[in-house]
């Protein structure tokens, strides 16, 4: 078989798998969430069945139905994109998730984009100038930072750009009082507020530099390099074409799993600077209670990280001729 | 020093028309160690339009030689000296003098340079079409025009230009990257070529027709060529004159038939002994003792004294300056004209070895005994129809998601048997196959169909349900040595711990001390001494020759009964070979395994099989064509493959006794996922006729009841309809 039909196979295993666990969390453990959110309402003062209507009605689960077509039924509704009603917004979890997601992703792909590219920039010239005073500070600096944890930043950062200068919100996602739009004003305090969880993340992620510096140094040893050299490329060229081009290439793959890490970190960043993203609503379900939502925002994450594993590996070959139509070559 | 000095003009009275004047070029390292001086003071002329040979071990200093010529020596080493350039139309460069501009406009138009490492000499991510481009456009010249250019030497090439030029560099096969690398070096048009081990990287095959087609493309495009190399036989055929580079100088330089046949120096002479050729007598072929001078100490004298059979006090003390042999023939040895004498060839003209019983032995019938081919006895492993097919994934394009993969046909029904202190060796060119042959056998691929059986039990049979063997009992006697030692070893463990492990592994009953007695003794036995000082080191540490041998010692330690050696000797440098192949023969004797050897050179395989009474098996996309000993397979294939392979193997013959033409019709293997029908090898046969194309010939006995051979070709069959078919070779 093509390996392009097993890897979006295993990427749709990975998926059912997910809202499997999901299932079996709600219904099997003891003292599950269902259970638990009978209790909350009947606490509320509504009677049983009423509780257990209402919690049905939520969770897309009907405790009556026996597991197996109950779970049949569970994963029908989660393929048809509905994933349940959140008990604390009062709202369709889908429409929660729908409209923080564009958040999230906003001030991820700003966070990721921008360390990849300056990491480049920097490795790039941390190898073309090994062991100067560039490279033996930037190790230096990007050591330290990558066991610094972001949060820690996070509110160091926010105590003070946020608090003390104020030149930052210390909370939000878009200015108040203006209306949303497409103009300046607007677009202008949306990144206002997206700069600090980008900057936290930011500072943090000496990570790529360091590998590009490895790979960058490595590829400075090849013979077609010298070869290069010796037909008399301009250095242009060299460096782009041949020294970027080539060290770049393993790194692509990491920049998939770091938008999968940092989905991870949205949770607690969101939660820091009151940003309502996905991770911010997902940490409110889990102080509220709110199982539908928690699952919910559970899930997106998780299909989130597998797509992006998946268009890294499909589109792998694009960047890379070698990979994906290996020929008879390892003979 | 005056010496030097006077015997530079005589050398230019040899030399008429010079294009390249080199005058004592020397290359410094600064190391921690101290200085090292990695060319020494070199002075050589170069003429016009000539191909001059430049022969070397590893650490002779060829690289830099080479690297001298376009000043492109590695930081951080320094080149000093001077090299004048004189183009066609006149004038004087001075090589060492240029600009970085200048250099990077000298550098491709006038003197270009083709590596060994083909293989990585082109950036991944480009298709060659953009190499091209690119080396034009950095030279300012029309891009039509040359792209013109390119296409007509790749054709030159044998090579399709717009396949070639559409394709990654991946997508290539080996010989055909090299012949890529050296049309690129070609497309502006330089006046020398400058070749450091182009073919080192390629099996013989793809070498000797790559050998043929530099002398073509010299003819047609006005070249002078330095060709490089560790291999004295490869490059006798090709060169007008040769230079031996010895510890970084050169030590003797004349003309190739003159230094293959009254060679002067002891170094070339025992150089030329040392190479496994097919003809000279086994027994005459012997290494180099020692080892060549570290680069660090200063040699006074001669460089080769401490190896020379003739050396005494003044070799010891006076740099022998050149002495001449002849107007253009030069050697550096105070005693040149009693080295033949001292340093003895078997084809010296004198005929006195020729009738001499060694030369006779290989060629001499073996009693049945020494056979257990004839014998009855059981095999230890015998393989009966193996198969190994790989699924190859295919081009890019989302959209043929369920389109089949195709097959690689590996090894496609290969059958044969392996006795106790049986020597095998499978011969072929790359891709054929024999590599995954080999690891089918040992069990350490799995057949996709068809049996391998160890002392009559399905090896994999064992592994999953068990059998009368256990499995971990054949995995113990099924062992292997890689071709390349320095990536067999675990960089990081001492010689010790990666010698320690099997016997921890699978004698339970040794103790610490005992482990480290028997591995002492083995160092000490393969001249790994003193031992308490080898266990000690990293692999890095050891030359190539003793990281082969210690990954010989690990897999003998299990004590095996098979040991599969996939190319265990072509890493290493010519001179070293002999003794390698020697000391692999010796350890059969004293553990009694036996070998399956893997090998794409003729002249390794002919050296071991004659001196063990082995079999030769010449495998070709999958096939097994042709198996027998190897008097048979060398002075009388059958199959016109064996017969290329024959042909590619360098001989040490003087001009007149070369055939030149190449028996084949085409130099790249067809594709192994749409192998050719019937007889797989009638593509580039040239016997090839209308029912090679349809029928595939079986194996058919040709041997006589002293000797094995057989082969699958119709040739070999007296009355077959091969004989009254049409013939399918146009021309």
């Amino acid at each position: 078989m093509d390996w392009r039909v097993r890897r979006i196979g295993q990427a749709l295993f990975t998926v059912w798998g997910v809202i499997t666990i999901s299932f079996l969390l709600v219904r099997l453990m003891p003292g599950n969430p269902m259970s638990a959110m009978i209790v909350e309402l009947e606490e509320q003062g509504i009677s049983p069945t009423q509780a257990r209507y209402l919690v049905e009605l939520r969770l897309n689960i009907d405790p009556e139905e026996p597991i197996p077509i109950a779970y049949v039924n569970y994963v029908g509704s989660m393929i048809q994109g509905d994933l349940g009603h959140s008990m604390y917004y009062d709202r369709p979890v889908v429409e929660v998730l729908a409209t923080a997601l564009p958040w999230t992703l906003f001030v991820l792909s700003w966070a990721a984009f921008i360390s990849f590219f300056l990491g480049i920039t920097l490795g790039a010239l941390m190898a073309y100038w090994e062991g100067g005073r560039l490279d033996l500070g930037l190790t230096g600096y990007a050591t330290v930072m990558g066991s610094v944890p972001f949060y820690v930043l996070a509110i160091l950062l926010l105590v003070f750009l946020g608090y003390r200068y104020g030149i930052f919100p210390t909370g939000g996602r878009q200015p108040t009082g203006v209306e949303p739009g497409f103009n300046w004003t607007y677009i202008r305090g949306v990144i206002h507020h997206a700069a600090l969880p980008v900057i936290s993340m930011l500072v943090v992620s000496g990570a790529a530099s360091l590998s590009m510096r490895g790979n960058s140094i490595r590829v400075l040893g090849e013979d077609y390099l010298r070869v290069a050299r010796l037909r008399g490329l301009p250095d242009s060229t060299i460096a782009i074409q041949y020294v970027a081009r080539n060290a770049i290439l393993p790194m692509y793959t990491g920049l998939m799993i770091s938008i999968g890490s940092m989905f991870g970190g949205s949770i607690i960043l969101e939660e820091v600077f009151a940003y309502r993203g996905v991770g911010y609503y997902m940490m409110s379900a889990v102080n509220q209670r709110d199982y539908p939502l928690m699952l919910g925002a559970f899930t997106i994450i998780t299909i989130a990280v597998v797509i992006a594993l998946l268009i890294a590996d499909l589109t792998y070959s694009k960047i890379d001729p070698r990979a994906g139509g290996g020929k008879s070559e390892g003979l | 020093m005056t010496e030097q000095a006077v015997s530079n003009d005589d050398r230019d009275a040899s030399i008429t028309d010079p294009i390249l004047e080199v005058r004592n070029a020397t290359v410094k390292f600064g190391m921690d160690r101290g200085e090292s001086r990695v060319l020494d003071d070199v002075s050589i002329d170069i003429e016009r339009n000539e191909i001059l040979g430049v022969v070397g071990e590893s650490g002779s200093g060829k690289s830099m030689f080479a690297s001298a010529f376009l000043d492109a020596i590695v930081d951080p080493g320094t080149l000093s000296g001077e090299i004048s350039y004189y183009p066609d139309s006149g004038g004087e460069v001075d090589v060492l003098g240029l600009t970085k501009s200048e250099l990077n406009q000298f550098r491709w138009e006038e003197i270009a340079m083709v590596f060994q490492g083909a293989m990585s000499s082109f950036n991944p991510v480009r298709k060659i079409n953009t190499h091209f481009v690119e080396t034009l456009t950095a030279h300012g010249d029309t891009v039509s025009e040359g792209m013109e250019r390119a296409r007509t030497i790749l054709s030159d090439l044998y090579m399709d230009p717009e396949r070639v030029l559409r394709s990654y560099p991946h997508e290539l096969s080996g010989g055909m990257k090299q012949r890529v690398l050296i049309a690129l070096s070609l497309v502006l048009e330089p006046e020398v070529l400058v070749m450091d081990e182009p073919t080192a990287a390629l099996d013989l095959l793809m070498q000797r027709s790559i050998i043929s087609l530099i002398e073509d493309i010299k003819e047609k495009y006005d070249l002078t060529i330095v060709f490089i190399t560790h291999d004295l036989p490869l490059v006798v055929d090709l060169a007008d004159r040769i230079g031996v580079l010895y510890a970084f100088e050169f030590i003797e330089i004349g003309p190739a038939n003159e230094l293959l046949e009254e060679a002067a120096h002891p170094y070339t002479r025992a150089l030329l002994k040392s190479t496994p050729n097919l003809t000279a007598p086994v027994d005459e072929m012997r290494p180099i003792e020692g080892s060549a001078p570290d680069p660090v100490n200063e040699i006074s004298g001669c460089s080769y004294h401490s190896r020379c059979p003739m050396a005494d006090q003044r070799c010891e003390v006076e740099d022998p300056g050149p002495y001449i042999v002849d107007t253009d023939h030069d050697v550096h040895c105070h005693y040149w004209e009693e080295a033949s004498e001292a340093v003895p060839m078997p084809n010296d003209g004198s005929g006195t070895e020729t009738g001499s019983p060694d030369s006779d032995q290989p060629i001499s019938v073996q009693t049945p005994e020494t056979r257990p081919r004839w014998a009855g006895e059981n095999p230890v492993l015998s393989l009966d129809d193996v198969e190994v097919h790989f699924e190859a994934t295919q081009d890019e394009g989302l959209l043929n998601l369920f389109t089949d993969p195709e097959t690689v046909r590996a090894v496609d029904g290969i059958s044969f048997d392996i006795y106790e202190n049986d020597v095998v060796v499978l011969v072929g060119e790359s891709g054929c196959g024999k590599t995954t042959l080999g690891k089918a056998a040992v069990g350490l691929e799995r057949p996709t169909a068809g049996r391998v059986e160890y002392r009559g039990q399905d090896v994999w049979e064992a592994k999953e349900t068990g059998g009368d063997i256990p499995f971990e009992d054949i995995r113990q006697s099924l062992q292997i040595v890689h071709q390349d030692p320095g990536n067999a070893l675990n960089s990081y463990r001492k010689v010790f711990s990666s010698l320690e492990e099997p016997l921890v592994r699978w004698y339970d009953d040794l103790d610490g001390n005992d482990r480290r007695q028997r591995i002492l003794s083995m160092l000490k036995h393969v001249g790994m001494s003193p031992p308490e000082d080898y266990i000690e080191r990293y692999p890095h540490q050891l030359s190539g020759g003793e990281q082969q041998r210690v990954a010989l010692i690990r897999a003998m330690l299990m004590n095996p009964d098979v040991i599969l050696a996939d190319e265990p000797v072509s890493a290493l440098d010519v001179s070293l070979r002999v003794e390698m192949m020697d000391l692999m023969l010796e350890l059969q004797d004293m553990f009694d395994t036996s070998y399956l050897f893997i090998s794409h050179d003729l002249a390794n395989a002919r050296y071991i099989t004659e001196k063990t009474d082995g079999l030769i098996g010449v495998v070709y996309l999958g096939k097994l064509v042709e198996i027998g000993t190897p008097e048979r397979i060398i002075n009388d294939p059958q199959h016109p493959y064996t017969r290329a392979l024959c042909w590619a193997t360098p001989e040490l013959l003087t001009e007149t006794d070369r055939t030149d033409d190449s028996p084949m019709r085409k130099i790249d293997i067809p594709d192994p996922t749409d192998p050719p029908s019937g007889c797989r090898y009638h593509t580039r046969c040239p016997e090839a006729r209308d029912v090679c194309r349809e029928v595939e010939p079986e194996m058919v006995d040709s041997g006589t009841d002293e000797t094995h051979q057989r082969a699958a070709c119709f040739r070999a069959q007296e009355n077959h309809e091969y004989w009254t078919s049409e013939s399918i070779v146009e021309d």
